[in-house]
């Protein structure tokens, strides 16, 4: 899903630039008032997150499919350190790794490390509220999360990649096109990223509920 | 990072090449974005800020690459969040 170099037009790369910067500004200045507990476990989870990703699943069809862990990093450590940790994460892939292009990062950032980790953490939040919180149900509020979470990031790429065509006026380049295909894909992908997300946190829940900071209201992030 | 973690990470790092190279080359690598970029007829600018481009380390071959660029990951989000560390509680 990281967007390369070529895909997005001035106007969307600087506007997603700016919408992430300012955003990220204000995560990191919240941040700083947090432990150094916690922020040992932001860097513990980017590291995770950063080797999950490299681990793609050929899905037959012609797709292959990674762990973006947008949802799984806003549920356990709250939406401002799940923000931070993604940032971290796709900040080294595209500055390091050439994952992603530079002038997309502004949007990659917007899709993978806000859009995911907020929606995440509120469609978990919420679930929870509803069915109350035991292995189950925390599998469940993760695996819709996580669905959620990848399907919208998806859909926001779609929708970047479609109104910078729509901007350039290419041929053929068009939010008709990019817009359904990548929803489509990545509601079908997202299942696979929910499975994954909602295991993990029945795991975690199972073994020690206080870490997930989405149960805990997300007060201390 | 507890030892569990830790070894967990080595683990993953270390099979990370089946997936991400041997498995990827043997069905061809596709995301839905590729599919996005094909049918609009998308083609990506050629920006070259680094050697390490989708994790291979030149003169390396890609198994050992993968491995060596996933380890130079971890240990680069590491010293970050360690120059971080420094910055925020030493200043207070």
């Amino acid at each position: 899903m990281h967007i390369p170099d070529g895909f997005l037009d001035p106007y969307t790369a600087i506007a997603t630039y700016a919408m992430s910067l300012i955003l990220i500004g204000y995560t990191i200045k919240r941040s700083k008032a947090i432990d150094e507990i916690k922020f040992a476990r932001v860097v513990t989870l980017s590291v995770f997150i950063f080797v999950a990703q490299m681990i793609a699943w050929p899905i037959p069809g012609g797709t292959s499919l990674h762990l973006v862990g947008g949802a799984l990093a806003g549920i356990l450590l709250g939406p401002w350190l799940g923000i931070l940790a993604m940032t971290i994460v796709l900040v080294v892939q595209c500055l390091v790794f050439h994952d992603g292009g530079i002038t997309a990062l502004g949007a990659n950032l917007l899709n993978m490390a806000i859009v995911a980790v907020s929606i995440g953490y509120v469609t978990y939040r919420v679930i929870l509220k509803v069915l109350g919180s035991n292995s189950k149900t925390r599998f469940i509020a993760g695996l819709v999360a996580g669905w959620i979470s990848l399907t919208l990031a998806g859909v926001m790429t779609g929708l970047e990649i479609g109104v910078s065509g729509y901007i350039l006026k290419r041929i053929g380049y068009s939010i008709a096109i990019s817009l359904p295909v990548m929803a489509i894909w990545h509601a079908g992908l997202g299942v696979i990223e929910g499975c994954i997300t909602g295991s993990i946190l029945s795991y975690v829940g199972f073994k020690d509920p206080k870490i997930i900071e989405a149960e805990r209201g997300g007060k201390n992030e | 990072m507890s030892r569990k973690q830790l070894y967990l990470l080595i683990i993953l790092i270390a099979i990370s090449p089946i997936f991400g190279v041997y498995l990827a080359n043997s069905v061809g690598y596709h995301e839905p974005l590729d599919i996005v970029a094909e049918k609009l007829e998308l083609n990506e600018l050629e920006i070259d800020w680094t050697p390490l481009k989708d994790y291979i380390v030149p003169g390396l071959p890609d198994w050992l690459g993968y491995i060596v660029t996933g380890f130079l990951g971890v240990g680069i989000i590491i010293f970050i969040g360690h120059i971080a560390k420094i910055f925020i509680w030493r200043k207070k």
